[in-house]
């Protein structure tokens, strides 16, 4: 490894795709969701920049550790799990584009992506306060309820067939090369009940109404991040806004990974903006539409229909 | 004559699992895991017979291709397991004993404390 | 070293253990006397098990060595043998580590117990039973340790004279114990009627290929009672009871050894000794049990108040991956497998220890009763946390890597079959996993965060003698997490082999070309494709991850703001109550989950009321298990 492969890959790690990037990316798409939200009540909406400046204005506040607090813990959830999210977005490729191959496969994603959800878990839980309390059991509910639907969703990405004979993968490099081939998966019949399914695993994943029950503002106070104040309540929020970048980045790598123009920017251009759009369609538009489900609501939601559906596009994948 | 020796065996084996599963008297419940002990010895027992087989001592010199004897393996098996099934019926015993004085009652129905 | 010397190994090995019981009866009150015959006794197996590590692992030696020098006669083995192949020395490695670690933690741990004469003198024999099973060749050995392991692990149950719970958790475990070892010992005494032998070796040359009704019958009755012995499915009540009672340090073997030689023997009888895995029909009667022990048991965890219960039903589960993993019958299930069973070791004995920890400082193990420890206990909370993370699979712990394996495992037999039972069995792997997670962030909420309960203020992290044996496991659990490649090729993989290729194993004991004499096919019967259709790498992945946290912190830190650190802790630093003025109010762990539970409570109601703590129900079940496998043997096998 000379002196230029460590400069491009600190580039890939705290630049592009990595660190900075993330973050920018993140905050752009909480901020379209926002205005796009505001639209659709009739009402005018922040500027698409107002994600960042609530979050440089947090920063600046005062970080308040409860008194009843278990300090490390609290205080180091927020980082790991930001670290972690920034790391998982490494992962995924980016129309064609990966900085790190043959690192993580689906699955793997599906694990390091409870990492960041974790850690508010654990973060809300060691801060003492009921209303964490709760919080953490409700966030904890709807990972149990997404995890199902999304497993289902990996497996019919991964079987799937060629003229050749059978694939079964969960490797990226081979999905996003079969999608090259033969078309995005979206445009695969088959596997559109399982898109769907993914559309609605997105926004619960993210923790976005109507799904958001762990932080439910108006019934627990934002559950988990209750007490926290200042720098890492700043964290939790770009972890948030990242979560979508991640998500919708997830979205777009197994059913829109084929489409190639050749010119290898112009790929990623084009995915961040599908990137954009998936949020537009699962997020912004649910959220403006729909109430917040009660938590028993969603985990039968997710555990029937939205499995449903998934499971329906792997027995067709399976057998037709 | 050996059919005899497995049916006893088999039934032994059933009365001792009947024991277990039906009686709620854990007295009764370890006489069960004996009696289960018993018909196995007497099977293992069974299996190593040979009708008309002699014991099988003897030298190196005085074996021929036309003895037969008695296999003394499952012989030596079952001692072992009449050695094992005994320790397992006194530890089960002597449980019993303390479970009666703490529980103060011998009803399988009533010792649950550990359920759910 | 040559191979004259070490040879010796193994039968030393054993031996120690039960010398060192003896010798600590007789050293009597005398404390330290007995630590360091039991410690030394510990430390002597182990490093002899690991100077084997060499032959055996690297250079695909097999270690078969007669009891007196009585070497087979004429294609006859009618000594005693002890054979070690890479398997063997594979559970064999397992057991040493738990026992050492477990028997250091101990040492300080059981100073709160009266009898304590007598709990090395049971401890060690209960690891010299395991070892003698992992390591013997002769199936009737197998079963005398088997009863003498099942001995002690019932006398160390009921040892804890001030546990209310303890005698009847021992007496239900010997009576549902006793009938594993009822079907093992008949499954023995059949395979001695048509082989006239026990030597595992010439029992694998002769019988595979002669099924016959008696066989299938043996062959069931041996599944049986092996899997009794681990406790699968339906036998898995008695394994929750028998773990919570016993002391945390012994619950570490019960549930990281003991259930580990079920799984050995389940992998001796049916890869080796009848090579029945070969046929579709018990692949998916393996798979099936794995699948229903691993389900049922993560959510009778879910249902749990205590810590210990909780920890005992989720090694049931594990011990369901990795039957469910072996059942796969391709070469990755089975490294996944055998991975799993040594990552479950780690985790599971490093919980069991915090657990203990908590006994320990607290006087409870009930989380309905415990809450806020972090603050007291941050060291063990850190341990905690590393166990936790590990046996729910996050990443790059060492759970994640095994439970990735099988999945690849499973997904690729789906792919290999084109049934798509196998990629359900994935999903329900998956929820199982994250099913793990929850009821670890239940413990994790309510034992070590949450507010601290007044009654708990004096509570602080164990001595170092405990925690030394715990940091051991936690490094362990990082280490093998991240450096799976090393795991696979030193130890894994040649395991792997040897479960799958049994003539080196015969021929080492009967001489060579006895296989390829009796054995009607020397070819391996396992798919033997390891190829991962997936791709990990966790030291690429730890290398990222840090240097991305590294970096945020320094721009976290670059940046203003205090560190919050109150000067003088004021109103704004009490917990936020809506405006009130802050009261102890703590979600205990059965409020947690409200809408999962709602939703299930059919399921999970009827789960809790048929777990009746009632003796004769669970011999029911386990007689009925028993009964089922022989029918299935019978209907699908001949």
């Amino acid at each position: 490894m000379d002196i230029m492969d460590i400069v491009m890959y600190a580039v890939y790690i705290l630049i592009f795709p990595g660190a900075l990037f993330t973050c920018l990316f993140g905050l752009w798409l909480a901020g379209i969701d926002r205005k796009v939200v505001a639209r659709m009540q009739k009402r005018k909406g922040p500027p698409l920049s107002q994600p960042a400046w609530d979050f440089l204005k947090l920063c600046g506040k005062e970080c308040i550790v409860p008194a009843g607090a278990a300090r490390g813990v609290y205080l180091a959830a927020p980082y790991v799990g930001l670290a972690s999210l920034i790391v998982t977005v490494l992962f995924i490729p980016l129309g064609g584009f990966r900085a790190f191959g043959g690192v993580a496969d689906t699955v793997v994603i599906l694990y390091l992506l409870t990492i960041p959800t974790l850690a508010m878990i654990f973060g809300g839980s060691a801060s003492g306060s009921p209303f964490a309390g709760v919080g953490a059991s409700r966030t904890m509910v709807s990972i149990m309820s997404y995890e199902l639907p999304l497993i289902l969703v990996i497996l019919a990405v991964g079987k799937g067939a060629t003229p050749e004979g059978y694939y079964f993968t969960f490797s990226f490099d081979q999905i996003t090369l079969i999608q090259q081939v033969f078309g995005p998966n979206l445009f695969d019949w088959r596997l559109i009940p399982a898109a769907v399914a993914m559309l609605l695993v997105i926004p619960c994943e993210v923790g976005q109404h109507p799904f958001d029950v762990g932080e439910a503002e108006t019934e627990i106070c934002e559950g988990p991040l209750v007490e926290y104040s200042g720098k890492p309540l700043a964290v939790f929020k770009l972890s948030h806004a990242i979560k979508m970048f991640v998500m919708t980045a997830l979205f777009c790598a197994l059913f829109l990974g084929g489409i190639t123009t050749g010119m290898l920017w112009l790929d990623v251009v084009l995915t961040l903006v599908f990137c954009s759009v998936v949020t537009l369609v699962c997020m912004s538009l649910l959220h403006a539409i729909s109430a917040r489900l009660r938590v028993e609501q969603l985990f039968k939601f997710f555990w029937t229909v939205v499995s449903g559906l998934a499971l329906a596009s792997l027995l067709l994948v399976w057998f037709c | 004559m050996m059919l005899a020796n497995y049916i006893g065996a088999i039934a032994l084996v059933v009365i001792g699992f009947y024991a277990m599963i039906a009686k709620h008297d854990i007295i009764k419940i370890v006489i069960g895991m004996g009696l289960t002990d018993y018909g196995l010895n007497l099977m293992i027992v069974s299996i190593g017979f040979n009708f008309g087989g002699t014991a099988p001592i003897y030298t190196f010199g005085e074996l021929t291709s036309g003895m037969y004897f008695v296999d003394p393996v499952p012989q030596a098996l079952t001692l072992t397991s009449i050695v094992i099934g005994a320790c397992v019926t006194a530890m089960a015993l002597a449980l019993c004993v303390r479970i009666y004085n703490e529980y103060g009652t011998l009803d399988s129905r009533e010792i649950r404390r550990l359920h759910g | 070293m040559t191979y004259d010397v070490y040879m010796h190994f193994p039968v030393i090995a054993i031996m120690t253990l039960f010398v060192g019981a003896f010798l600590v009866t007789l050293v009597g009150k005398k404390e330290t006397a007995r630590n360091i015959i039991a410690g030394a006794a510990v430390l002597i197996s182990l490093t002899l098990l690991a100077l084997l590590v060499k032959p055996v692992f690297v250079d695909g030696q097999i270690i078969a060595y007669w009891m007196g020098n009585w070497e087979p006669v004429e294609g006859y083995a009618i000594g005693i043998a002890i054979e070690i192949d890479a398997l063997s020395l594979f559970f064999g490695l397992l057991v040493a580590i738990a026992v050492a670690l477990s028997c250091f933690y101990s040492f300080r741990y059981i100073k709160q117990d009266d009898a304590r004469g007598s709990f090395f003198t049971l401890y060690l024999m209960l690891g010299g039973g395991v070892m003698g099973i992992v390591l013997s060749g002769d199936l009737f050995n197998i079963y005398v340790m088997l009863e003498v392991m099942t001995f002690a692990a019932v006398g160390l149950t009921a040892f804890r004279t001030w546990n209310p719970n303890a005698r009847e958790a021992a007496f239900k475990y010997l009576v549902v114990g006793s009938i594993g070892s009822t079907s093992a010992l008949l499954g023995t005494a059949l395979v001695y009627a048509q082989c006239h032998t026990l030597n595992l070796a010439q029992i694998s040359a002769i019988l595979p290929g002669n099924m016959n009704p008696t066989m299938v019958l043996a062959f069931a009755l041996l599944f049986a009672g092996f899997g009794c012995k681990s406790f699968m499915f339906p036998f898995h009540p008695i394994a929750a009871d028998a773990h919570g009672a016993a002391p945390s340090s012994v619950s570490v073997l019960i549930s990281g050894v003991f259930t580990k030689t079920g799984v050995y023997g389940i992998i001796r009888v049916s890869y080796f000794l009848f090579r029945t895995m070969g046929l579709t029909s018990m692949q998916t009667m393996l798979v099936f049990i794995g699948c229903v022990s691993m389900f049922v048991c993560v959510t009778m965890a879910l249902n749990q108040h205590d810590f210990k219960r909780l920890l005992a039903f989720h090694s049931i589960s594990q011990i369901g991956y990795i039957l469910t993993s072996l059942g796969l019958c391709t070469a990755l299930g089975i490294a996944g497998g055998l991975y799993h069973a040594i990552n479950h070791t780690l985790f599971k004995g490093l919980l069991f220890l915090t657990a203990g920890s908590v006994l320990y400082a607290t006087g409870t193990t009930y989380l309905e009763k415990l809450g806020g420890l972090a603050r007291k206990m941050p060291k063990t909370t850190i341990l905690f946390l590393v166990g936790a993370f590990s046996i729910s699979g996050i990443p790059p712990f060492n759970g994640f890597y095994s439970k990735w394996m099988i999945y690849q495992a499973s997904f690729e037999k789906a792919a290999e079959t084109g049934s798509i039972g196998y990629g359900l069995v994935t999903v329900i792997c998956v929820v199982t996993s994250v099913l793990t997670l929850a009821s670890f962030v239940k413990v994790g909420h309510s034992v070590f965060f949450g507010q601290l309960r007044p009654e708990l203020e004096n509570a602080k992290d164990p001595p170092l003698g405990m925690r030394i044996p715990m940091w051991i496991m936690a490094a362990l659990c990082l280490l093998t997490g991240l450096f799976p490649n090393i795991m696979l090729d030193y130890a894994i993989y040649p395991a792997t082999n040897a479960v799958y290729d049994t003539v080196p194993y015969i021929d080492a004991a009967m001489g060579s070309g006895y296989a390829a004499e009796h054995l009607l096919s020397t070819t391996p019967f396992v798919a033997q494709l390891r190829t991962f259709i997936g791709a990990w790498n966790p030291i690429s992945w730890l290398l990222l991850f840090i240097i991305v946290l590294a970096a945020i912190f320094f721009v976290s830190v670059s940046g203003k703001g205090g560190r919050g650190r109150a000067l003088e802790p004021d109103a704004k630093h009490a917990v936020f109550f809506g405006g009130e003025e802050a009261e102890y109010s703590h979600i205990s762990g059965g409020d947690l989950f409200w809408g999962f539970k709602h939703t299930m409570r059919h399921y999970l109601g009827f789960m809790s009321r048929v777990h009746t703590g009632v003796t004769n129900d669970y011999v029911l079940w386990g007689v009925t298990a028993l009964a089922a496998i022989i029918a299935y043997c019978f209907a699908f096998m001949l």
